[in-house]
């Protein structure tokens, strides 16, 4: 048998590569420049801010809070797999070497935001508080240490309760680093003996009483994929995310669309389709967006021309995208084997397109109805999405 | 004539074949049991015949047609329940009933006539509006099972159906192959458990390696192998032992 930390070091690089994969389509192109342009114009608000801040202004209070939230959330990195509860259960004793690193790899990536928003703060810092800059910057080490001792104290709470009452420790842990930065930061040095001192001893006290329990796999392996799954779902927004299945949700306030697909043999795959639309989140979500979008920039552009370009350029989103989730599948479905001809199939994909392009079209266009020429802007979208649908189905 | 026939059908997903000319075709009022390995060629074989692989060289044909000639009435005339149950997450279970009986060209009062028998004999009755993500993976196999009988179609296509099922599920599921059987349909059922195979199928066929190895009844089975007193596992394991000699 291998030894865990090999485990860790294959389980983290596979991580990264993951990771690295989606990010790329995150980071490229507009978003970079979103965030850079979004952080230039904060940093110019928040030196302009400085200037004129008033000597009495609660940083201390503040930065304290907001490290504390930042050190509230500490929630273990374990990447731990289902098939784990099952293949690493004979290796309860020796689990500790694992989940050591996967604390370490938790603390180093969890550093990098705490410095940032700590370094932001120390030109407010500077201004009002009674602190030398040496001892300013103490107080960053002062929440790393925190920050580390968190995540030892999260995952043995975690361990202990099986992953019930985290709330609990959050609530303990985010009032001791409040506390404790703050009065540091309002010059009362004792205040970190105490705070430390209280920490340390809470996460020992958590450790001991961990010792010997099971580990509870099924907490830390749902944990470990509900995070995988926000990664994706995130992602998704960027770029397609092949098996991330979509959730799903009722929504009975619609119900009566159903009522456009009488009962016909003709209409089993429009009867499917409706529903796949209206209840799968990523697909009803996506005409959502797109629509509240077009209906928004639409009522505040004043540009025409512009308003032209956008409105063409997501009616050819929403029709590109919900043609091709609604006749794309991979998987095998049953109504592979439906004896209803394909031709069927294509139709009633194409219909629901249809229907859902025309409606779009109609709100953007109610709108901005006090805008010059905006039943163009409505047949542009219309025009545009039903080229974009007969064009697809022809490719 | 035969439901369903299969004349020297050889084909798999790549240039490689994984069935080699099989031969085999099941009649009207008879439950067939489909033997095999794991690997044998069992998944490969049914998907043949329900279609989504199309054979390299042979024909399949379903009460006459092949799947080329007339692909709605070829569709029509089988249900199938996979190994491992298919279902839509979107749909709740009385959903997955209306869309498979329109699907089928069933009329509405039919399906509620049907589906309200075999709700009860699955006792699935009170979950009518529950989504596939609550139900446990018996309960799916049963979705699938009360779908495949509410088409009431002549061939029935069945691959490891009593694995996930409970006592009770397996017993309403055999009762209800006899009644269909009764009716007049075939059955094509695949099969790990030889014991519960022997004990209801009226013939057997062994695949093994792609191929048909032997089937018939038991007695032509016992008498091809030349074990009057064998079981169906006895049988087996001398197949697979032949092959390892040849």
């Amino acid at each position: 048998m291998r030894n865990l930390q090999a485990v860790w070091q294959t389980r983290l690089a596979h991580y990264t590569n993951e990771l690295q994969k989606y990010m790329r389509y995150i980071f490229t192109g507009h978003i970079a420049i979103v965030i850079v342009f979004l952080l230039g114009a904060g940093g110019y608000q928040y030196s302009a801010w400085l200037e004129q801040v008033s000597p009495t202004f609660p940083a201390a209070a503040l930065v304290g809070c907001v490290m504390g939230l930042l050190i509230m959330f500490s929630q273990p990195t374990t990447l731990l797999r289902e098939p784990d509860a099952v293949y690493l259960l004979p290796l309860e004793q020796k689990m500790p070497q694992y989940f050591s690193q996967a604390l370490r790899f938790t603390f180093t990536t969890s550093l990098m935001l705490i410095i940032i928003v700590y370094v932001a703060f120390i030109p407010l810092l500077k201004i009002v508080t009674p602190l030398a800059i040496t001892m300013i910057w103490l107080g960053l080490g002062i929440a790393l240490v925190m920050k580390y001792m968190s995540i030892h104290s999260e995952f043995a709470f975690r361990y202990l309760y099986r992953g019930r009452f985290v709330w609990v420790d959050r609530v303990i842990r985010f009032m001791l680093v409040w506390l404790t930065i703050a009065t540091y930061l309002n010059g009362w040095y004792y205040g970190v003996g105490i705070g430390v001192i209280t920490q340390l001893i809470y996460m020992q006290l958590l450790k001991k009483k961990v010792h010997n329990k099971p580990f509870p796999y099924d907490h830390f392996i749902t944990l470990e994929q509900n995070r995988m799954l926000r990664f994706y779902r995130f992602a998704n927004y960027f770029t397609d995310v092949p098996h991330l299945r979509g959730a799903i949700r009722r929504r009975k306030w619609l119900d009566m669309i159903y009522q456009l697909v009488p009962y016909r043999q003709q209409n089993a795959h429009r009867y499917l389709l409706w529903r796949t639309f209206i209840r799968t989140n990523d697909h009803f979500y996506l005409w959502v967006r797109l629509t509240v979008i077009a209906a928004v920039l639409m009522a505040f552009i004043d540009i025409t021309a512009v308003r032209f370009v956008i409105a063409g350029a997501l009616a050819f989103a929403t029709a590109l995208q919900l043609q091709q989730a609604l006749t794309h599948q991979s998987a095998f479905r049953m109504d592979v084997l439906y004896p209803v001809a394909q031709a069927h199939k294509q139709a009633a994909a194409t219909s629901i397109v249809r229907l859902l392009i025309v409606v779009q079209a109609l709100i953007v266009t109610l709108s901005h109805s006090m805008q010059p020429y905006f039943y163009v802007t409505g047949a542009i979208m219309l025009i545009v999405g039903l080229v974009t649908q007969k064009m697809m189905k022809k490719a | 004539m035969a439901i369903l026939q299969l004349t020297n059908v050889t084909g798999g997903y790549t240039r490689k074949p994984v069935i080699k000319d099989v031969n085999f075709s099941i009649e009207a009022g008879e439950l067939v049991g489909l033997i095999g390995l794991n690997g044998a060629g069992k998944s490969t074989t049914i998907k043949h015949i329900i279609g989504t692989l199309l054979p390299d060289s042979g024909e399949v044909t379903l009460q006459g047609v092949t799947l080329a000639q007339n692909m709605e009435k070829y569709r029509s005339s089988f249900s199938y329940i996979p190994e491992t149950p298919v279902l839509y997450d979107e749909l709740t279970l009385e959903e997955h009933i209306a869309l498979t009986g329109m699907a089928y060209g069933l009329d509405e009062k039919t399906v509620k006539e049907r589906a309200d028998k075999l709700l009860k004999e699955f006792r699935m009755e009170r979950r009518l509006k529950w989504f596939p993500s609550h139900f446990s993976k018996g309960m799916r196999q049963k979705v699938m099972i009360m779908c495949a009988f509410l088409v009431e179609p002549s061939l029935y296509i069945i691959d490891e159906p009593f694995v996930g099922l409970d006592p009770l599920g397996i017993q309403s599921l055999l009762d209800q192959m006899a009644e269909k059987k009764k009716d007049g349909a075939a059955i094509l059922m695949s099969t790990h458990i030889l014991s519960t195979a022997e004990r209801y199928c009226d013939r057997i066929i062994l695949l093994h390696e792609g191929r048909v190895r032997a089937q018939g009844t038991m007695a032509d089975l016992r008498q091809a192998f030349n074990m009057p007193e064998a079981t169906l596992d006895d049988l087996y394991i001398a197949m697979t032992k032949e092959q390892d000699h040849a």
